[in-house]
């Protein structure tokens, strides 16, 4: 009996602990909201941020990037604001849209455990259709004016409307290794015909994987007649490309990689195949990914990386608050040092990214810092870059065409 | 037939390969933790590095802290799983009642429905009680997959009990507690042991459902192994993954220390 006695005294005493958390004590402070920002001067707001904790949501598979923001960036935040930086570690942006999701749900409109998360491309719609996020506040951020204008106006073809903040950005890219031949083909058509003369040496990532989707849409606009045509869904423009994009796949596919009976199913995989020299190609969304994999020991030192003659795909990521974030204020004041010059110069140095900027926005201190950054082997002159950049296309080619892949080119024997 | 058998598998060769099976992914993972440019057709890394070890070791990683949070949390969800495990287990093995077979299945559910469901639903459950992004919330939440498998090996442990022994105690003049303490408890140490084991691995490997209760204040060890091992860096993955083993491989050795005493 006293046995009995014990465990249920123990298990009121869990029962006690659980009702006890459950009365948690609500702040009656009014929310912090965007049009409170838009009165504010931005002095103000860095007044409020002022001793804080953020809490920031970003995707964390990389250790020189972590070890960057754990250590560099978090202690210039802590000087120049007395802002304690806390990295939300993520394997998958989803992940925190889908939690957000929920509590909107919930309506957990307050006290959130994220203040901002670097987002992008379809995380960013369904953030945006789901109200997931906090306000209009990118034009009201003093460093926006480093960006070029169109930076902040769509992301994978959904209006921004200053829900998120340009941050970092991204332009796909090809390796190769010179070890193996000199000179990459540069067209899809050059592509096309290196993969017959070469059986079983190029493969590309199966869609709806990002990377994979995006090298697709590259085709997709060959066929199309340029990226610029891809700017707002046309029934009859994608049904025209888009035949003549799989009749492409399909001509290639028994010259791929296993026959193309099968395909990778992420960058990782792909890399894996290249660097084990089973194919002769990888690719990624971001300039500097080979040099990144060289310094990690994956990629021989010989990779470097081409685009396209004719262009290819680039875009910005962004910085964005959700809709119950704790701190919003210091979200804010994060979100504009991680866009200004000083922290972009030092970001490059450190990890190696993409200069974002607008150089005409710099002055000549910073200009001439810009220009002596260190440049990876593997990575394109940003001349070159830039000279071959074109834009995303409309989010409905980028559905349609997952989609369809699957019909017309996967399930097609 | 039977002798043939008996010829034919040598319990050598069965041990070997099992042996081998447990170790090779082991000595392979060691071996990938410091190794840098290792490519097909290569069989073994050309070069070795510490760049793994170090940054798991460098405070920036945070693996240190989540290492920490993950052994706090899989220890208290242990001893809570059982203190909830142990009066319906022995409900369930020693007593007969109305409708039994439903709790048993109300009881074994979470783990029989898919873990995402239970993840996404607990955490809109929370959600409604204000109980996310706590030490104490993600406690609770691992609590839903653990007691499940602590119910079932104790139950196992109660139906081999007898309860009479009690009563012998007792009449022989021993204490309530004594009895617990001398009576009731070796006998169901064994199912304690077990079911400590499964409830702390199965806590120690929570992924969804610690990030989503926790809302990602609570960093256990499965968080930052996820991120990598999407990413591809498969050195630090493969640190990482060892340094997630750990229990399990002390778990297993002293199991076989308990055989081979017993």
């Amino acid at each position: 009996m006293m046995i009995k006695n014990s465990l249920i005294f123990l298990n009121l005493i869990f029962l006690c602990l659980v009702i006890s958390a459950c009365q948690n004590s609500k702040t009656n402070v009014p929310k912090f909201t965007a049009e409170d920002l838009a009165k504010a001067n931005w002095q103000q707001i860095e007044t409020k941020a002022r001793g804080t904790t953020v809490n920031f949501a970003m995707w964390a598979g990389d250790e020189n990037r972590n070890r960057f923001f754990q250590t560099n960036a978090a202690a210039a935040l802590k000087q120049k604001y007395e802002i304690n930086l806390n990295i939300v570690p993520l394997g998958d942006t989803a992940e925190v849209i889908s939690k957000l999701l929920n509590e909107k749900s919930a309506e957990k409109n307050e006290n959130g455990s994220v203040d901002m998360i670097w987002i992008n491309g379809e995380n960013f719609r369904t953030a945006k259709q789901g109200n997931l996020l906090w306000g209009k506040f990118a034009e009201h951020l003093p460093n926006i004016r480093y960006y070029a204008a169109e930076a902040g106006r769509r992301d994978f073809g959904t209006t921004i409307e200053g829900l998120e903040a340009p941050w970092q950005r991204a332009q796909f890219v090809l390796a190769y290794d010179t070890a193996r031949f000199a000179e990459p083909p540069r067209t899809i058509e050059k592509l096309g015909e290196w993969i017959k003369a070469h059986p079983n040496r190029f493969t590309y990532i199966a869609p709806p994987d990002f990377t994979g989707s995006v090298f697709l849409r590259h085709i997709l606009f060959h066929f199309g007649g340029g990226a610029e045509k891809f700017q707002t869904f046309d029934e009859e423009l994608y049904k025209e490309a888009a035949t003549k994009t799989f009749a492409f796949l399909n001509e290639i596919k028994p010259y791929l990689w296993r026959k193309g009976e099968t395909f990778p199913n992420s960058t990782k995989e792909l890399d894996r195949l290249f660097a084990n020299n089973e194919v002769d190609f990888s690719f990624a969304y971001g300039a500097s990914f080979a040099t990144e994999r060289i310094g990690r020991g994956e990629y021989p030192p010989t990779v470097r990386t081409f685009v396209f003659d004719s262009g290819t795909i680039g875009n910005y990521n962004f910085l964005t608050i959700p809709f119950n974030a704790d701190n919003p204020a210091g979200a804010l004041v994060v979100i504009n040092y991680f866009m200004s010059p000083e922290f972009q110069i030092e970001q490059v140095r450190q990890i190696g990214s993409v200069y974002p900027h607008n150089l005409d926005a710099l002055n000549d201190a910073e200009k001439k810092a810009v220009a002596e950054l260190p440049r990876g082997a593997a990575t394109l002159s940003e001349a070159e870059l830039l000279e071959h950049l074109i834009p995303e296309a409309d989010s409905e080619y980028l559905e349609r065409l997952e989609k369809d892949w699957r019909e017309k080119v996967l399930l097609n024997f | 037939m039977s002798v043939i058998l008996k010829k034919t598998t040598n319990p050598r060769i069965a041990v070997a390969i099992f042996s081998l099976a447990v170790t090779l992914p082991l000595a392979w993972l060691i071996v990938q933790s410091f190794a840098r440019n290792w490519r097909f057709p290569a069989l073994f890394p050309p070069e070795s590095s510490w760049r793994a070890w170090s940054y798991l070791l460098d405070s920036a990683s945070g693996v240190s802290t989540a290492l920490l949070n993950s052994l706090v949390i899989a220890l208290l969800v242990t001893i809570l799983a059982i203190c909830l495990a142990l009066p319906a287990a022995r409900g369930i093995a020693l007593h007969d009642f109305k409708g039994k077979n439903l709790v048993l299945f109300l009881l074994l559910l979470p783990i029989l429905s898919p873990a995402i469901a239970t993840a996404i639903g607990g955490h809109a459950l929370f959600l409604r009680y204000g109980l996310t992004d706590s030490y104490l919330s993600v406690i609770l939440a691992h609590l839903i997959p653990t007691v499940p498998y602590c119910v079932l090996t104790l139950t196992g442990s109660f139906l081999r009990f007898d309860v009479n022994l009690e009563a012998q105690a007792r009449t022989l003049g021993a204490s309530a507690t004594q009895v617990l303490r001398f009576v009731t408890l070796p006998s169901i140490a064994p199912g304690i042991g077990v079911s400590a084991v499964f409830a702390f691995l199965i806590s120690w490997s929570q992924y969804l459902t610690t990030w989503l209760i926790g809302g990602g204040k609570i960093v256990t060890l499965p968080l930052v192994l996820v991120g990598f091992q999407r990413s591809g860096d498969e050195t630090v993955t493969a640190a990482l993954t060892l340094i997630f083993l750990i229990p399990t491989i002390i778990f297993v050795a002293l199991t076989a220390r308990f055989w081979r005493e017993n």
